[in-house]
């Protein structure tokens, strides 16, 4: 029984959930959360907080969690684990990666990582780096914000999402017209939604690009129902109309941009009949939301995903840049801002230059020599290793043979072809996961390692947004023996005598550098307030400004990608697979699948084992239009067996009818398993996770990787008795 | 009376559902039951075009609150200042409250066997703080107070709308 008299600590600290990072309020009573809520004070979420947070309790004294380190006892995969003591596993660990390194090389040595944690990821990289092993994959990078930073910096010189609400660069509270394209803030980050729905509230019209009739574009004015992966042509459309009409701001194009005459030439390749076959939105749509964008200023502008994961993505990303700089809206109240720094080394910084690993080692790593802008020692963000090279490497041992493969991801759910992930993670000798709970891709280690949440740990937040910073304090004794992931990499490190890239010797002299430059330490700032850093506008108005491309200019003409051998200029491709590239494989396979849409209350793979969050999204759903359900025979709530053109198998979700997407498309949940199955070690991990049918081949983005997860072929029929296994 | 209330601006709920978890976090709700429920109505085809709203369902607390009337244990009352209130203590579960409330609020509690329905957090509310879903919620579409005092502010938001309608604006 817990004694109510004792007294209620309430602490404040930042939340890591996911990457929002809001300001929250921990109740604690003896030792024990009792309560987390959103802290009105911090100016990022001002007191809101969204389902993945609220029920964060549920995730901390789950029953199901890793709460100390084991190795595995059975077959790899069988689920039988052993507890075992802290040094025993890392004794084992740094045993395995001693041998490994001195028979094999370091390069020998794997490390994946991804959102899961939210910890500090410097201590990882600059341990592989002490390591002088490259073998690092951020198993996104080929899709996953890397691509908005790129076609970002190729464009305006930053590298830090002037396009996305992640860099709090759109600034939607203060806007008159707000475009959203390829993404849907209302069910990913709730802090962008509120200045979203500040700026409708203040009259903002707003235009939402998206296949799907999401929560969001049911709020939308214009809603541009774009066939999925023709991004691109839809904002060469825009460009053309906009330039056409003489509705951009020419001031503005005329002072600050390069490479205005080649984009319109460009541009006039893509009239609006021809944009309207392409991408299926109409004409007149096409017409409203180019004049809407273009006219009402201060206009702001975000996208996401939607288009950054296919074969086309860095060019539709880099047209939509275009599209923002021709309307003017650069760093304007209200427009898209030009981050001001922050006193504080945050997150990609900490492999110092001077210390990282040589270009010719990095170039040792999977996919660098094919993509050398994206990956490698010239990554505008840290992206060491192309993924689907990566885990080809696992597989086939070549170049390099992977002996010991550390693990903070669950790539198994999150990335295309799951059965050859799993497959290439099985043939490392060695895999250790790092994790909260047993994911599928945890299922086959050696050994398991518990990770700490960020109520358990200290760390230095702020990385993504661009106005202030605080810290996370540690507000509870970690739940069993959970352990910050950055202490065991350092002592690791001790166990193989290796020197860190970094001077620190410990998690809290590092977090002390990293807020050296505001002038404080880690203690002066854990509880309090965050710092906000002043917003400033129209920077390039300064004397002698320039913004840091080689022309000095934003460039249209990006000569960038030029000096790399890229279309220095936006080009449309048609994916490989559709309606009008393959119509023979289209009538065998009649729909276009598109998946990964985010929802709310689960963080990518995590979340389906929280009680409060399954209970608000229970089963994997395909959108299907009724239409189309209804020549098919299936029916609202039927199971229904998914193939696709990319690859053999088949995985079964349930069908949800919805006029919210075109009769030619579905849209397939992503990242689905069932953690309540106990008895079933992989947890149910094919059957409805729909990467399991999703290929990783080429052709892939020539710039970034990418490979086509929008917009490949599929077809679907229900699942009956006689298919029913 | 006073008549406290929970007031929703439809216009610009987007159905996040944080108002539910919210909740549940708040008042150690289990699964299967739930003092607020955002439901969803569409996509659906209105005056030509497609269309999604979303309505957070809950105890209304009626100024006529047929589940007082329905109750034969004297567990359902009204305080003064309009919260209607189940008494967990006096409530047999017999759910006669849930058959006359017009708008599907009530449920039984599985750990408690008793009926469960939105108290508009009076713990929190009689402490002046507002409940739990209206501090979360990332569109601040809720508002918590006196009915009659939420309306003016609705009244003027209104009227705006009315004058953008006709003027076009």
């Amino acid at each position: 029984m817990e004694d109510k008299h004792i007294q209620i600590k309430v602490s404040r600290t930042i939340c890591g959930a996911c990457h929002c990072l809001c300001g929250v309020l921990v109740h604690v009573r003896n030792g024990h959360i009792i309560k987390i809520e959103g802290d009105p004070e911090h100016p990022q979420n001002e007191g809101i907080m969204c389902p993945r947070g609220l029920s964060y309790i549920q995730q901390i004294y789950h029953p199901d969690r890793i709460k100390y380190p084991m190795k595995r006892v059975g077959e790899r995969g069988s689920g039988k684990w052993e507890r075992i003591s802290w040094s025993e596993a890392l004794d084992t660990i740094a045993a395995k990666i001693r041998q490994a390194r001195e028979e094999y090389g370091p390069e020998s040595v794997g490390l994946m990582f991804c959102d899961g944690l939210r910890g500090n990821e410097n201590w990882q990289f600059s341990f592989m780096h002490a390591l002088e092993s490259p073998m690092i994959c951020g198993t996104d990078a080929h899709y996953c914000l890397r691509p908005q930073g790129n076609a970002d910096m190729a464009t305006f010189g930053l590298g830090n999402f002037i396009s996305h609400c992640e860099g709090n660069g759109p600034q939607f509270e203060h806007s008159k017209c707000i475009l959203i394209w390829g993404a849907n803030h209302f069910q990913t980050e709730l802090t962008a939604a509120r200045r979203i729905i500040k700026g409708l509230k203040n009259g903002a019209k707003l235009i939402v690009a998206d296949p799907r009739f999401t929560n969001l574009a049911a709020k939308a004015d214009i809603w541009l129902q774009v066939r999925p992966a023709t991004d691109t042509a839809l904002a060469l459309g825009m460009i053309n109309y906009i330039i056409k009409h003489e509705i951009y701001d020419k001031k503005f194009v005329e002072n600050y941009c390069f490479g205005f005459e080649q984009l319109k030439e460009r541009a006039e390749q893509f009239p609006l009949r021809k944009v309207s076959d392409i991408t299926w939105v109409p004409e007149e749509k096409i017409c409203q939301a180019a004049t809407m964008y273009a006219t009402l200023k201060p206009a702001s502008l975000d996208m996401f995903m939607g288009l950054s994961m296919h074969n086309n993505s860095m060019q539709a990303l880099r047209a939509v840049d275009c599209l923002m700089a021709l309307a003017g809206n650069i760093d304007i109240e209200g427009g898209n801002l030009i981050k001001t720094p922050k006193p504080v080394r945050m997150f990609h910084t900490s492999v110092e230059p001077a210390t990282r690993l040589s270009q010719e080692k990095m170039a040792k790593a999977p996919g660098v020599n094919l993509w050398p802008m994206f990956y490698g020692y010239n990554a505008t963000i840290d992206a060491n290793s192309h993924p689907p090279s990566f885990f080809d490497m696992l597989l086939t041992g070549k170049p390099y043979k992977i002996k010991v493969l550390l693990n903070a991801a669950d790539p198994v759910m999150g990335k295309q072809e799951s059965k050859k992930v799993r497959e290439a993670i099985k043939k490392a000798d060695f895999f250790v996961t790092f994790d909260f709970f047993i994911s599928p891709t945890a299922s086959l280690a050696d050994i398991l390692l518990p990770a700490a949440s960020y109520l358990e740990k200290d760390l230095v937040q702020g990385h993504a947004y661009v106005n202030h910073f605080g810290v996370t304090g540690k507000v509870i004794e970690p739940v069993g023996e959970c352990r910050d992931e950055a202490e065991v990499f350092i002592e690791l490190a001790e166990r193989l005598g290796i020197e860190f890239a970094l001077p620190m010797k410990s998690v809290k002299e590092f977090s002390d550098w990293q807020l050296k430059p505001s002038g404080k330490t880690f203690d002066e700032m854990r509880g309090e307030k965050v710092v906000s850093v002043p917003v400033s506008y129209k920077k390039y108005e300064e004397e002698g400004y320039r913004f840091p491309t080689p022309t000095g200019k934003i460039e249209l003409y990006s000569k960038r990608f030029e000096q790399y051998g890229y279309d220095p200029l936006p080009y449309y491709e048609e994916p490989p697979c559709s309606p009008y590239s393959t119509p023979e494989l289209f009538k065998k396979y009649p729909l276009i699948l598109i998946s990964g849409a985010r929802i709310l209350f689960f963080y990518h793979g995590a979340g389906r084992q929280i009680p409060w969050l399954r209970e608000l999204c229970p089963d994997p759903a395909i959108e299907i239009h009724p239409e189309t359900a209804e020549k098919l025979g299936i029916s609202d709530g039927d199971w229904v067996w998914i193939e696709t053109s990319q690859k053999e198998g088949r995985v079964k979700q349930k069908a949800e009818l919805t006029l919210g997407i075109h009769p030619n498309v579905v849209h397939a949940r992503s990242h689905w398993w069932f953690p309540e199955r106990k008895d079933d070690p992989e947890r149910g991990c094919m059957e409805s996770n729909i990467n399991a049918v999703m290929g990783s081949d080429p052709p892939y983005d020539p710039i970034s990787g990418s490979t086509v997860v929008r917009g490949c072929l599929c077809k679907i029929y229900k699942v009956e008795e006689d298919n029913r296994l | 009376m006073i008549q406290k209330n929970l007031y929703v601006d439809l216009e610009y709920c987007f159905g996040c559902r944080v108002c539910e978890v919210a909740c549940k976090q708040e008042n150690n709700i289990p699964v299967g039951v739930k003092r607020i429920n955002v439901v969803t109505v569409g996509p659906r085809i209105a005056e030509g075009k497609l269309k999604t709203d979303f309505v957070p369902m809950r105890c209304r607390h009626c100024a006529k609150a047929p589940c007082i009337d329905a109750c034969r244990e004297g567990a359902i009352s009204k305080r003064s200042d309009g919260i209607v209130l189940i008494n967990p203590e006096l409530c047999i579960g017999c759910m006669l409250c849930s058959e006359k409330c017009p708008f599907g609020a009530i449920q039984l509690n599985p750990e408690t066997q008793a009926a469960e329905m939105c108290n508009l957090c009076f713990h929190r509310t009689d402490a002046g703080l507002e409940p739990a879903c209206v501090h979360h919620c990332p569109a601040d579409c809720m508002y918590f107070g006196n009915i009659n005092d939420i309306m003016k502010i609705i009244r003027k938001k209104q009227s705006e709308r009315m004058l953008e309608k006709e003027t076009g604006l």
